[in-house]
């Protein structure tokens, strides 16, 4: 239900209720104007009988009793609702009666009952009401036509604003601009958000920075603190005490943990910032081979099967060179350290995807949620648990598809990015082989 | 052998050179991309090592400049992880080989061996060690006379050894050595095991043991006796 129809709803209750008060309102008026007109026209009517009586103009009884209802017996005086049957339409009409003594000359008292139909006070009703409900049908009609109307025009600034709301993307840098109406409400509406929004656009370009300078500031002491340790650890003073040694290299190893760690982090929150603009065709064939070769010593160690499909050809995709590297860096490492004992994986390279599958132990919980950030699959790992969100960060941010499937019960992983319409041509490709080897 | 090492952090800069000094070289610190400008125009060096970040000039001019003057010094760039293209760039005004921060220090010994040995002697070279004798440009390592056959990893790993005599190697830097990156995959340091095993039983074999000693918890370390 849209504003305007809940606004009408109550309208059209209000005018409802006015409708009924005033409708009864209007028949008991008009009854009672008509029997207040009845009963004077027949007081009128006694007047003129009674003067006829005094001057003595009146018929004798026996010929009055044809055209009036006269009794020569005392009857109830004054006005009286009844009801008599019509005879021609056959059916009962309520009267106004008047009662009242005459004398006629010679004759002595009688009482006269003078009658008048009522018969117009029950039409009226039905006039009224169908008067009063045709005016709310033509009321309600035009509500509706009226809202038609409104809804198209007077809203149309707040379905703009709305629309460029949902457009809206803190990450592009740019505040809303939105135009000021001519409707005093929306403007201001409108007014508020642009102000929101330049204040959004302000604080994330401060924590931007922020995250920016804190990481560049990080890196020195961290590379000052893995040279001093390893220095540290070439001091002979420290071999006499055999339990030193392993503290410095636990310390070591730890500054190693926290650099990499730094480095996914600013990798991230770069590929978030969209600092990578210089897109070029990267030969992923040459550089998935180059990784494979890289990673083998770790497949042997974890005794894994690997096989590689690139029977496609050259391939070549348009993006950063740097980044290129990171994502299959951290596909093959995640194939690698979900993977079991003696396990398999088969990486696929077309022009149209990559698929890496590997075996690994069944897991459970919402395939989503593996990409998110800090996410473990063994909370003892030594691994931040970033590797699929860097993946995730970069498809993201080339337009790739990243799918995530389990398939044999729950022990192979397959981790599919389509290139989509990001891949380029085998001619294209050719052309950039020289140039994209790293 | 002479290192001109340019870097603005002090901190970072005593360890690089402490580290140079115990390897036995020659090394002058400078910080300041003026002073290092200076420097290369007026001395020669075997090396140079490049921060490309200085406060007061881009690290890529100094190497324009060494290029200018024909200087013989091999160039080592040390750059951020992030500044893919200054490597790119590096590379093409003739810079031998680049590190990324943070790096090893017994890395950054292999390096510069490399780079000074490929300089010096047009790669036609040995590098003697106790009974062993190595010929970089034949990748042939021999025994008091004897040819050791060697896989590729293990003779990667010898090289990295002799790069760095009497020095403690860390785990994490021989298998960033011997991977690269992939070693953020490492769950454990499993594979440098069977590489060093083999390593020191193809040793024995030839009759030399010991070369090789095991720091506990620490690393290895290739000793002179």
């Amino acid at each position: 239900m849209n504003l305007l129809n809940a606004t009408t709803r109550y309208y059209l209750f209000l005018a409802l209720l006015l409708f009924a008060v005033g409708s009864v309102g209007l028949y008991h008026g008009i009854n009672w104007a008509l029997r207040t007109e009845v009963s004077e026209q027949l007081a009128d009517r006694r007047r003129e009988l009674l003067a006829k009586a005094q001057a003595n103009e009146l018929a004798p009884v026996s010929q009055l009793a044809t055209l009036l209802d006269i009794s020569r017996t005392p009857r109830p005086l004054g006005f009286r609702d009844t009801i008599l049957l019509d005879r021609i339409e056959n059916e009962w009409v309520p009267h106004r009666q008047l009662t009242f003594p005459m004398v006629v000359r010679g004759e002595g008292p009688v009482w006269v009952s003078l009658r008048k139909s009522l018969v117009e006070a029950d039409d009226l009703l039905g006039v009224v009401l169908s008067v009063m409900l045709g005016v709310l049908a033509l009321l309600l009609a035009g509500m509706v036509a009226l809202n038609r109307w409104l809804a198209g025009r007077l809203w149309a600034p707040f379905r703009h604003t709305l629309a460029a709301l949902r457009r809206y993307d803190l990450q592009q840098h740019r505040p809303l601009a939105l135009p000021t109406p001519a409707v005093a409400e929306f403007a201001e509406l409108n007014q508020a958000l642009n102000t929101l929004s330049q204040r959004l656009v302000g604080d994330y370009e401060q924590l931007r920075e922020f995250t920016a300078n804190a990481a560049h500031e990080t890196q020195t002491p961290l590379a000052i603190m893995q040279a001093q340790l390893e220095q540290l650890l070439q001091v002979p003073a420290l071999a006499e005490d055999p339990a030193a040694a392993p503290l410095v290299a636990d310390l070591y190893g730890a500054t190693l943990r926290l650099s990499r760690l730094h480095q996914a982090l600013s990798l991230l929150s770069k590929i978030e910032n969209r600092q990578f603009p210089d897109a070029q065709p990267v030969r992923l064939d040459q550089l998935l081979a180059e990784k494979v070769t890289q990673f083998e010593p770790l497949f042997e160690a974890r005794e894994l099967r690997y096989g590689l499909n690139m029977n496609g050809g050259p391939v070549a995709v348009r993006m950063h060179p740097g980044l290129a590297d990171s994502l299959l860096q951290n596909l093959l490492q995640n194939a690698v350290k979900h993977n079991v004992r003696g396990g398999e994986v088969t990486l696929y390279l077309s022009a149209a995807e990559l698929k890496i599958s590997n075996t690994g132990p069944a897991v459970d919980g919402d395939p989503a949620r593996f990409f998110e950030r800090f996410r473990k699959h063994n909370a003892a790992s030594e691994s931040p648990g970033l590797g699929l969100s860097i993946v995730q960060q970069i498809c993201e941010y080339y337009g790739f598809g990243l799918e995530y499937q389990l398939g044999e019960a729950g022990t192979r992983h397959i981790l599919r990015v389509s290139f989509a319409a990001a891949a380029v041509s085998p001619a294209a490709a050719r052309g950039a082989a020289a140039r994209a080897s790293y | 052998m002479k290192i001109l090492l340019v870097e603005d952090e002090a901190a970072l800069r005593g360890a690089l050179a402490g580290s140079l000094r115990q390897a036995g070289y020659v090394v002058e610190e400078v910080a300041r991309f003026a002073e290092a400008h200076e420097k290369i125009a007026l001395h020669q060096y075997d090396c140079v090592l490049l921060d490309l970040t200085l406060p007061d000039g881009a690290g890529l001019d100094l190497l324009r400049a060494l290029k200018a003057n024909r200087s013989a010094a091999g160039v080592l760039i040390i750059t951020a992880r992030d500044a893919l293209q200054d490597k790119i760039t590096g590379f093409d005004l003739g810079a031998d080989d680049y590190l990324i921060k943070p790096f090893h220090l017994s890395e950054l010994n292999a390096r510069v061996r490399a780079i000074i040995r490929r300089r010096q002697f047009n790669g036609q070279q040995q590098i003697p060690f106790r009974e062993l004798l190595v010929l970089p440009n034949l990748a042939e390592v021999h025994v008091r006379g004897e040819l050791l056959s060697l896989t590729k990893k293990e003779y990667d790993l010898l090289l990295y050894f002799l790069a760095n005599p009497g020095r403690i190697l860390t785990k994490e830097a021989i298998a960033e050595h011997l991977i690269g990156d992939a070693v953020d995959a490492a769950d454990s340091f499993d594979f440098i095991y069977t590489h060093l095993k083999n390593l020191r039983k193809k040793l024995q074999e030839k009759g030399v043991e010991n070369y090789i000693r095991t720091m506990y918890g620490v690393g290895y370390k290739l000793s002179h006796e």
